[in-house]
């Protein structure tokens, strides 16, 4: 059992491993709903799109979580600006702009601001050296997807279901959606510290995904999302630390890893 | 039930351009099966829209009596959802139901009784997107009836229903009707207008309204569906063919 209690006698992989936990709430509940409603791709480019926010965040001095939320919601404005007058249709806009936010943050880091082997981290995500800021972020995420989860889940359940005859149902879904990209955009900042701008899927994404090949039940989906992206988390987090890889991309692989086996295991089962 | 419809010089647009549905002059009450005839774009969804009060109108007055239910085309919800039939019909109750409360005990039992009474009480654990289309458009009847709906908005109800459960959804839209509540049924096929108590035919305005046998004629279909009509004068049966247009705008 040393290779599970060794790691977790030293103190900055006990906050690695709570903060993994506490992420791991917050990005299964949120999760689901993102994938019922089609919005991975969407996170993935949020996730993306905080990468030039992180570069300035030292320099200007802000901080980190600010300048992401603020890089997000500014990829969110333009894209429902460039959606909205037809200037292109919503995944080609989504994909413009998450490779222009990843090149702008490439040049500022590289030639502006020489932020060198820095970028890794912003990248990939870094467990190893969490701050307070990042556990309480992390908290601060877990708490509103699970109250969120508790009130809207019907909200989010009927608006997702069908689009047009939600409102008829005397559902608020408008401002049901609001609230759900509010909440996105706050896990997205959440989960940056420990997988980096471009593995946000990793979280957010890819443990739902996984559990929604498992079940058909809303309820089960919530908490089979919730535990394995706890378990990717702590098995990627231990993956790293006795193969000294980086904890992002270790978790992703974990991540990767589960949802093909289960894809296999489901294929012959459920032909979709 | 006191249901009823009241739509007087109706004009509905969307931003400053051209109206997307004017002159609408109707009166539908307690009992009365409405078809609501048209092309695509002819103004069908935007007069549920404006009767369901999403749409304000630019001009003219819009008063539904009862509580208003939408029963979308079942190709427009999602199919691979978590939600089972009764999870569905449950919907009906959700505007009741307070934010930090269960769905009550009642309102379960209400769903049960609304799929037993559209004839699917044995497929309540059903996976929605497993049921066939006639199926699914029941289990959403089954969800305006958990609404207690006085007025009904069927977008479509019989597209991608086979034979059979067409015959069932029209027994159930008769029932209903005998209860006094209000229909509203959009559709294109001709044919099932005529089996309504009233035809409202739509273009952009309204080209007219009243009984099927005064209002499906020729000259009325003609106005409605443009060019694109296809009166085949055999035994009283009309198809409306919709026609794609080819001229893309470049």
């Amino acid at each position: 059992m040393g290779w599970l209690t060794d790691p977790l006698a030293l103190p900055f992989m006990q906050r690695a491993l709570l903060v993994t936990l506490l992420l791991a709430v917050a990005a299964g509940l949120l999760g689901t709903w993102i994938v019922l409603r089609r919005l991975a791709f969407f996170a993935h480019a949020v996730g993306s799109a905080t990468f030039p926010g992180l570069v300035v965040a030292g320099p200007w001095g802000i901080a980190p979580p600010l300048a992401a939320l603020g890089a997000g919601l500014g990829f969110a404005g333009l894209l429902s600006r460039m959606t909205r007058r037809g200037a292109a249709s919503a995944d080609a806009a989504t994909g413009l702009l998450l490779t222009g936010a990843l090149a702008l943050g490439a040049i500022l880091a590289s030639d502006v601001y020489r932020a060198g082997s820095g970028v890794d981290r912003l990248l990939f995500g870094t467990l190893l050296g969490l701050g307070d800021g990042d556990l309480a972020l992390a908290a601060a995420a877990a708490i509103a997807a699970v109250g969120a989860t508790a009130v809207l889940a019907r909200t989010w359940l009927a608006t997702g279901f069908d689009p047009p005859g939600a409102e008829a149902l005397g559902i608020r879904a408008a401002r049901g959606d609001w609230l759900l990209l509010a909440l996105l955009a706050v896990s997205v900042v959440a989960v940056l510290p420990a997988v980096g701008a471009l593995l946000v899927s990793t979280l957010l994404v890819v443990p739902a995904a996984t559990a929604r090949l498992l079940t058909d039940s809303l309820g089960t989906l919530l908490a089979a999302a919730v535990g394995l992206a706890a378990l990717e988390g702590v098995g990627g987090l231990l993956l790293a630390y006795h193969l000294d890889l980086p904890p992002g991309p270790a978790i992703a692989v974990v991540g990767g890893g589960a949802f093909g086996l289960a894809a296999l295991a489901t294929a012959t089962r459920r032909p979709r | 039930m006191s249901a009823g419809v009241e739509v007087a010089a109706l004009r509905v647009s969307y931003g400053a351009g051209e109206p997307a549905l004017r002159d609408v002059t109707f009166t539908a009450t307690e009992g009365h099966a409405v078809a609501v005839l048209g092309p695509n774009g002819g103004g069908k969804t935007t007069l549920f829209r404006a009767l369901l009060g999403e749409l304000p109108a630019t001009a003219g007055t819009v008063r539904v009596h009862g509580v208003t239910a939408y029963v979308p085309q079942t190709e427009r919800s999602r199919l691979d959802f978590p939600v089972s039939a009764l999870d569905v019909a449950l919907m009906g109750a959700y505007a009741r139901t307070p934010w930090y409360r269960r769905v009550a005990d009642g309102d379960r039992a209400l769903a049960r009784a609304a799929l037993q009474r559209v004839g699917l009480g044995d497929r309540a654990g059903s996976r929605f997107g497993a049921l066939s289309g006639g199926q699914r458009q029941r289990v959403l009847i089954a969800r305006a009836l958990v609404q207690d709906a006085g007025v009904l908005l069927l977008d479509e109800p019989f597209a991608g229903v086979d034979r059979a459960s067409e015959e069932a959804i029209m027994g159930i839209l008769d029932e209903l009707r005998g209860e006094g509540r209000v229909l509203l049924i959009a559709t294109h096929d001709v044919e099932h207008a005529r089996r309504w108590d009233r035809v409202l035919c739509l273009a952009g305005r309204q080209v007219a309204y009243g009984p099927p046998g005064q209002t499906l004629t020729n000259e009325v279909l003609e106005a409605t569906y443009g060019e694109e009509i296809v009166v085949l004068d055999c035994g009283h049966r009309a198809i409306a063919v919709q026609h794609h247009a080819h001229d893309h705008a470049h």
